[in-house]
């Protein structure tokens, strides 16, 4: 299994309509809320286990550091 | 009557080497922090500020917030800390608001919050009511001297703001983090070298803890003291989880207002852990309920009334008792239970919002023909803001545009979440929004 960006977008925006996506400063637009909504709303939909540790600027800088954290996550749980 | 600073000033001759505040990778002993306070007091009086002074500030969760508003008040001026995120012509207008009103000698805060009709409100609070809070947060709770309090949430609102207190009063130590974003940083604060760590959390903060970082808070079983969950209920769900997660640990649910200052307290890891029970009134409180089945509050803690408006504050304050939109009952303990509250304010994260304020800004937005703000609910986050709108025919409702339009002209935290385009608001025969249809969908 593989994250789609586009799904994962159209999720977040849904949920998080005043965060711009496209940006690569994701995490400093974020708010606790946003972080965690992010992190919950995708450890539901693919069934991968996000914890706090996960919540770093590295993995939150933009959408596509967001779908490669889920890749990650996947392939770890495929093993 | 010994005001806050003078406890502060206490603190530095006393204990002079003891950390008072951590903040990222800094932190000030008492005297360093008197210090910086005499110091941004001699720069505010250069200012031509003093007396009287009101300082309208956005609030920072880090020293210099803490440092200005210690300084404001050892002036003898009053601090007026709004969010940090405060657009500037929200930031103007409360300027103005504060300029024009009459402030009563010995107002030291004013707290600016939703009123139950509509426009917020200043909330003007003395600096006996501060002590009077410090006090019974240190009985109610068990704040000490050797206690690390870890603030993470916004020193505008009186649940994070009120910790100073009784830390100030006994000498303990803040540590002051910017909300829950990082957990890392929030963990970090909780491994800092002392025995015992306390802190306050919205339900929103608790959630993330026990979402996101259950597994790490296993390892602070023995070192948390107490946590205090404010602001708004606390998920049932959410109370057993934090009473497996630190059985050791007072856990408490706490009656506050920025009306009424810190009220009752109730410490659920008791092996009953009452749903909607908020305990007993603390040391300078008295709690009854009114004939209507309101809940009325006594004592210092109260507000003293609502900056420039007299008539507002005769509606809620009269006879020294403040009483609340909440509906509650007393059990045979003497422990209050709320029921409910029957006005039209919405509580999202313990911040108290108005419907009809997010209704009149997003009614400015272009197309927008008729609109509805009703509490929505969402799996992940709880309780959110939901707007409901009926936009002119054949457009299609931009969410994001009208997100940030609201942004642009309120609180951060009045900003609805989720959106919904419909055909029509309800209403009622005589043309008002049907709100209570929406509460009972």
């Amino acid at each position: 299994m593989k994250a789609d960006k586009q799904t994962i977008r159209q999720q977040l925006e849904d949920l998080l309509p005043l965060v711009d996506f496209d940006s690569n400063f994701l995490f400093s637009e974020l708010d606790s809320l946003g972080v965690t909504t992010i992190l919950m709303t995708l450890s539901a939909e693919y069934g991968i286990e996000l914890e706090a540790v996960d919540a770093t600027p590295k993995n939150l800088m933009s959408l596509d550091s967001i779908v490669q954290m889920v890749d990650r996550k996947l392939a770890e749980k495929d093993v | 009557m010994k005001t806050l600073e003078d406890y502060l000033r206490d603190d530095a001759a006393i204990y002079p080497d003891k950390v008072a505040v951590i903040c990222g990778e800094t932190s000030l002993t008492y005297a360093e922090l008197y210090r910086q306070v005499e110091q941004k007091a001699a720069e505010l009086r250069s200012q031509g500020m003093g007396k009287g002074s009101a300082w309208v500030m956005r609030s920072s969760q880090d020293i210099d917030f803490l440092v200005s508003y210690f300084a404001i008040h050892l002036i003898g001026g009053t601090a007026v800390p709004l969010e940090r995120n405060t657009p500037q012509p929200r930031f103007d207008e409360i300027s103005r608001q504060v300029a024009a009103s009459v402030i009563p000698e010995g107002t030291a805060d004013i707290l600016f919050t939703t009123g139950t009709t509509g426009r917020s409100k200043g909330v003007m609070i003395s600096h006996r009511t501060i002590i009077a809070d410090a006090e019974n947060l240190i009985d109610g709770q068990g704040f000490s001297h050797d206690l690390l309090f870890l603030i993470c949430g916004p020193l505008n609102h009186i649940g994070s703001l009120s910790k100073i207190f009784p830390v100030v009063l006994l000498g303990a130590t803040l540590y002051l983090m910017e909300g829950m974003k990082d957990l890392e940083t929030f963990f970090k604060a909780m491994d800092y070298p002392v025995q015992k760590v306390a802190t306050f959390m919205v339900p929103a903060s608790i959630r993330i803890l026990l979402q996101l970082g259950n597994k790490r808070l296993a390892r602070y079983v023995d070192k948390v003291d107490f946590l205090e969950a404010g602001g708004a209920p606390l998920p049932h769900a959410d109370m057993l989880a934090l009473c497996k997660a630190l059985p050791k640990s007072r856990l408490y649910n706490t009656y506050a207002s920025t009306e009424t200052g810190i009220i009752c307290t109730y410490n659920y890891n008791d092996g009953r852990c009452m749903p909607g029970c908020l305990g007993r009134p603390m040391r300078h409180s008295k709690v009854f309920i009114t004939d209507d089945g309101h809940v009325a509050c006594q004592g210092p803690t109260l507000m003293t009334g609502y900056v420039g408006d007299e008539e507002k504050t005769r509606e809620v304050l009269h006879d020294g008792t403040v009483v609340m939109a909440d509906n509650g009952e007393i059990d045979s303990e003497g422990m209050l239970h709320l029921t409910g509250r029957d006005d039209d304010v919405i509580n999202i994260g313990g911040y108290k919002i108005a419907p009809s304020e997010v209704e009149d800004a997003a009614f400015s937005f272009p197309s927008v023909k008729d609109c509805i703000c009703i509490c929505g609910n969402h799996p992940v986050l709880g309780n959110i803001l939901k707007l409901l709108v009926v936009l002119d025919e054949g457009v299609v409702l931009d969410k994001r545009a009208l997100a940030r339009f609201i942004a642009d002209r309120l609180e951060s935290y009045k900003v609805p979440q989720a959106f919904e385009q419909v055909t029509a608001v309800q209403r009622t025969y005589n043309g008002k929004i049907d709100r209570k249809y929406y509460r009972l969908r």
